[in-house]
C-alpha cells in the first residue's frame, strides 16, 4: 500500500527467516502472501517500538489462540536483544546464542520425542542480566535468527517450553508415552463412522432451501422467475424447505489405565469419524484433559494412528468429573443440539461423582444427545454400579456397551432405539 | 508511516474518550486493518468487547458502521440484496390499470426495487464504512464460503443489475465466540486478535470510563468481586459488559459498597445463570462480609 514505511531489506529477510521458522516449526499456515502481509504491516508501524512490532506480526501471522502462545515463544526467542537497553536501535537484532548452545551451529528444530528416547535436559540458561520481567519473554532460544532451519538430530534442550510439543506431567500420570493405536481394521471402523454420521438426524435446520417439491414457505425469487415462461402468471409454485441439521460429534475418550485396549480402538474410531465428517471434535483425558481433535487433523489418513505425549490425558488415573467439568466449560459455545456426545469411559473413578453430575447436567442442557459408552457394559451380567455411571445416569440419553468393532457398527441402531 | 493514518496510540488516545480501554495489541490490530484493507476476525468470550471495538473504531474514524448479524441459515440473498417483489408486482398492477403498459425489464429491476442488505451497502457507500459481521460462527460454512469471495473481491454480481463494484473498501471485523472452528481458508484471509478478559486495573479504568460518576470504593469492589467470580466454575462466567451492568445497577440503588443486600438485588446483572448464583452464593458471601468490614473501617 503506498504511503506505508520502507522496510529495510535486513529486517525484511530477517521477516522472511521469521515466517519460516513458524512454518516448518509449527506448521503455521503461512505463504509468501502472508509474509509480504507481514512486511506491509512493518511499514504501518513504528519499527522502533518492540510491542508495535510484535502485535503487527501477530495480527498478521496467528490465526488462533494456539498459534498466539506459540507465536509469543517463537517471537520471543528469535527477535530478543541483548543489551541493557530496549530496542533504541534497530530493534529486530538477532540474539546471541545461549549458553551451552555453541556447538549447535546449525542447530534445527528438534525431532520429535520417541518412545523410550531419554528426555531433553532440562534448559540451564542463567538468567541474562537484562532479561525483561516480562513473564512470556522468558522462553529460551535454540537457535540464531537467519540461520537454517532444518538441522542435525540433536535435541536442543531449549524446546521444552514449547507448549505444542510437551506436556507437563502429574504426579499420578503416566510418564507421557506415546500412544500407537495402529491398526488395520481402519477400512471397517469407516464403515461403522459412516454409518453413524448418515444415521444420525437431530432435527431440521433453521436455514431455508430451495426445495425441488415442497417445503414451508414460497420461494418468491424462483416462483417469479418460472412465471416469465407463463407470461407473468405464478402457476409453477416454488418452495423453500428446511434441510436436516448436519451432526456435530464431540467424543470424550476415557484414556486411563483401567480403559486398557479399548481406549485405542476408541482412538482409531474416533480417527475415523475425523475422517467422515469435518465437525468432530475429541478430547482424551486420563487425570488431566487434552484436545486431540489438531493431531487427528494432521495425522495421515492412510498410516496406522501415532500421537505423541499426551501426558496427563493417557496412561493415567482417572478423574471423570472434573475434566468433563472442564470440558463442559471450554467447549460450551461449540455444543449445540446438533451435536452428538459420545463419552468413551468404563467409569471406574477416584474423583467426585457430584462434579460428573454437574458436568452431564450442563452438556445434556446443550447437546442434542449425551450417551456413555463403556467396555464394561459389555460384559454379561454388568450392573452400572460404578459412582460415576450411577452419577451420570440420569443426563444420559443412552449407556451403551462398546466392546469391539460389533459394537461401533450396532451403534446408528442403538442410537435409533434409545432415542424412541 | 504514513501520517494521514492513525497510529496504534492515536487510535488508543480515541478509544479512551470514547470510553473504550483498547490494549496495545488491539490498536496495533485496528491500525493494520486501516493501513493494510485486510479484515480483521476477533476472538474471545462473550463480553469482552468485540462488538463494541468495532463501533468505537466507526466513530474514531468518523463512519458509518454496517452491521450484518449473523446467524444459523443466514444466506447470501439476506446478506447482500433483495427485490422488492411486492412492491413489483404492484407497480405492474399500477401500469395495467392506468393503461400505460409497456412495463419492461428494465423497469422492474431497477434501483427503485432493490433492497439493498448490509453487505450491499457496505460496498457503496462513499466513504469506507466500518463493516461488522458480527457473530460469523453462527453463520453456516456455505456462508463462510460465500464470504470468502466478497472479501477477495470486492464486488457483487446482481444477475439483472451487472456487477457492483465497491467505491471504496470497508473496514471490515468480524467477530466469533468459537462456537464453530472458522476454516483456514477465512482465518487466512483475516488479521487475527483474540480478546481476553481485561485484567483487574483495565478493567477498573474501562469502569471509569464507562460509568464516570461511579464511586471509587464501589467501583474496586465490582471489579474485584467480578474477577473472583471468573475464577469459579461458572457455567457463563461474567463478561465486561456484566460489570459494567452490575456497576450501574448498583448506582442506581445509590450504593456506595458492596453489601449483601445490595448483591442480592442485583445478582441478576451479572450472573444469569441459576446455578451459577447459587455456586458463587458462598464466594459472594465473603466478598459482602470484606466489603462490609472494610467500609465500617474506613468510615
Amino acid at each position: 500500500m503506498s504511503g506505508l514505511g520502507v522496510i529495510p531489506p535486513d529486517l525484511a529477510s530477517q521477516v522472511s527467516a521469521f515466517t519460516a521458522r513458524l512454518r516448518d516449526r509449527h506448521g503455521f499456515l503461512i505463504g509468501p502472501g502472508e509474509t509480504a502481509d507481514a512486511l506491509r504491516a512493518l511499514g504501518a508501524v513504528d519499527v522502533l517500538e518492540r510491542r508495535e512490532v510484535r502485535g503487527a506480526l501477530r495480527a498478521v501471522l496467528s490465526a488462533s489462540p494456539e498459534q498466539l502462545r506459540l507465536f509469543d515463544l517463537e517471537f520471543n526467542a528469535f527477535f530478543r536483544v541483548e543489551g541493557a537497553a530496549q530496542p533504541k536501535l534497530p530493534p529486530l537484532l538477532p540474539e546471541t546464542k545461549a549458553p551451552g548452545g555453541e556447538e549447535q551451529t546449525d542447530a534445527g528444530p528438534p525431532p520429535p520425542p520417541q518412545p523410550g528416547q531419554r528426555p531433553a535436559p532440562k534448559p540451564t540458561r542463567a538468567p541474562a542480566p537484562d532479561d525483561t520481567p516480562d513473564p512470556d519473554e522468558d522462553a529460551p532460544d535454540s537457535q540464531a535468527p537467519g540461520q537454517p532451519l532444518d538441522g542435525d538430530d540433536t535435541a536442543p534442550p531449549d524446546d521444552a517450553a514449547v507448549p505444542s510439543l510437551r506436556a507437563r506431567l502429574s504426579p499420578n500420570a503416566a510418564p507421557g508415552q506415546a500412544v500407537q493405536a495402529g491398526g488395520d481394521d481402519l477400512p471397517d471402523l469407516l464403515r461403522a463412522a459412516s454409518a453413524l454420521v448418515r444415521s444420525l438426524h437431530l432435527g431440521r435446520a433453521r436455514r431455508l432451501k430451495p426445495q425441488a417439491n415442497r417445503g414451508p414457505k414460497l420461494d418468491a425469487r424462483r416462483t417469479l422467475r418460472a412465471a416469465a415462461r407463463t407470461a407473468g402468471d405464478a402457476t409453477l409454485l416454488r418452495w423453500l424447505g428446511r434441510p436436516r441439521r448436519a451432526p456435530r460429534f464431540l467424543l470424550v475418550i476415557d484414556g486411563s489405565r483401567s480403559m486398557g485396549t479399548d481406549a485405542t480402538l476408541l482412538l482409531r474410531f474416533a480417527q475415523a469419524l475425523h475422517l467422515r465428517s469435518r465437525r468432530v471434535e475429541v478430547y482424551a483425558f486420563s487425570t488431566g484433559l487434552t484436545r486431540l481433535t489438531p493431531a487427528l487433523r494432521r495425522a495421515a489418513p492412510g498410516a496406522p494412528l501415532s500421537l505423541l505425549d499426551l501426558g496427563e490425558a493417557w496412561g493415567g488415573g482417572t478423574r471423570i468429573g472434573e475434566n468433563l467439568l472442564r470440558l463442559a466449560r471450554e467447549e460450551r459455545a461449540r455444543v449445540n443440539r446438533d451435536t452428538l456426545v459420545l463419552i468413551l469411559s468404563d467409569g471406574l473413578d477416584t474423583g467426585e461423582p457430584a462434579l460428573v453430575s454437574r458436568a452431564l447436567r450442563d452438556l445434556r442442557a446443550q447437546a442434542g444427545q449425551v450417551v456413555w459408552l463403556s467396555p464394561l457394559a459389555a460384559l454379561p451380567g454388568y450392573q452400572p454400579v460404578q459412582r460415576a455411571i450411577m452419577a451420570a445416569l440420569p443426563f444420559l440419553d443412552a449407556l451403551l456397551p462398546v466392546g469391539g468393532a460389533a459394537d461401533l457398527h450396532a451403534l446408528p441402531r442403538r442410537l435409533k432405539t434409545a432415542r424412541r | 508511516m504514513n501520517a494521514a493514518l492513525p497510529t496504534p496510540a492515536d487510535l488508543q488516545a480515541a478509544f479512551l474518550a470514547r470510553g473504550y480501554v483498547a490494549d496495545d495489541a488491539l490498536a496495533t490490530a485496528l491500525r493494520l486493518v486501516v493501513a493494510l484493507g485486510k479484515p480483521l476476525l476477533l476472538e474471545g468470550p462473550a463480553g469482552v468487547g468485540k462488538t463494541e471495538a468495532a463501533k468505537t473504531l466507526a466513530a474514531t474514524l468518523g463512519t458509518r458502521l454496517i452491521r450484518l448479524q449473523c446467524y444459523e441459515g443466514l444466506d447470501a440473498q439476506s446478506a447482500l440484496y433483495e427485490w422488492n417483489y411486492a412492491r413489483q408486482l404492484l407497480h405492474l398492477r399500477a401500469a395495467e390499470l392506468g393503461g400505460q403498459g409497456g412495463v419492461t425489464d428494465e423497469d422492474l429491476y431497477s434501483e427503485r426495487f432493490l433492497m439493498a442488505r448490509p453487505l450491499l451497502q457496505a460496498i457503496r457507500e462513499e466513504q469506507a464504512p466500518v463493516l461488522l459481521i458480527d457473530e460469523v460462527d453462527r453463520a453456516d460454512d456455505a456462508f463462510e464460503a460465500f464470504l470468502l469471495e466478497l472479501l477477495a473481491e470486492w464486488q457483487i454480481t446482481v444477475p439483472e443489475l451487472g456487477t457492483i463494484e465497491a467505491r471504496t473498501r470497508p473496514h471490515v471485523i468480524l467477530t466469533s465466540n468459537r462456537s464453530r472452528e472458522l476454516s483456514d481458508a477465512l482465518r487466512r484471509r483475516c488479521l487475527y486478535h483474540w480478546t481476553e478478559y481485561p485484567s483487574r486495573a483495565q478493567e477498573l479504568a474501562i469502569v471509569h470510563a464507562r460509568l464516570p460518576g461511579v464511586n471509587e470504593t464501589l467501583a474496586q469492589q465490582v471489579t474485584n468481586a467480578v474477577h473472583a467470580l471468573r475464577a469459579l466454575p461458572l457455567g457463563k462466567p461474567p463478561g465486561v459488559a456484566e460489570t459494567l451492568d452490575w456497576a450501574a445497577a448498583l448506582v442506581s440503588l445509590h450504593a456506595d459498597h458492596l453489601d449483601a443486600p445490595g448483591i442480592r438485588a442485583t445478582l441478576g446483572a451479572v450472573l444469569k445463570l441459576r446455578e451459577d448464583q447459587l455456586l458463587a452464593a458462598p464466594t459472594l458471601q465473603g466478598l459482602a462480609a470484606q466489603a462490609a468490614a472494610g467500609h465500617q473501617s474506613g468510615a
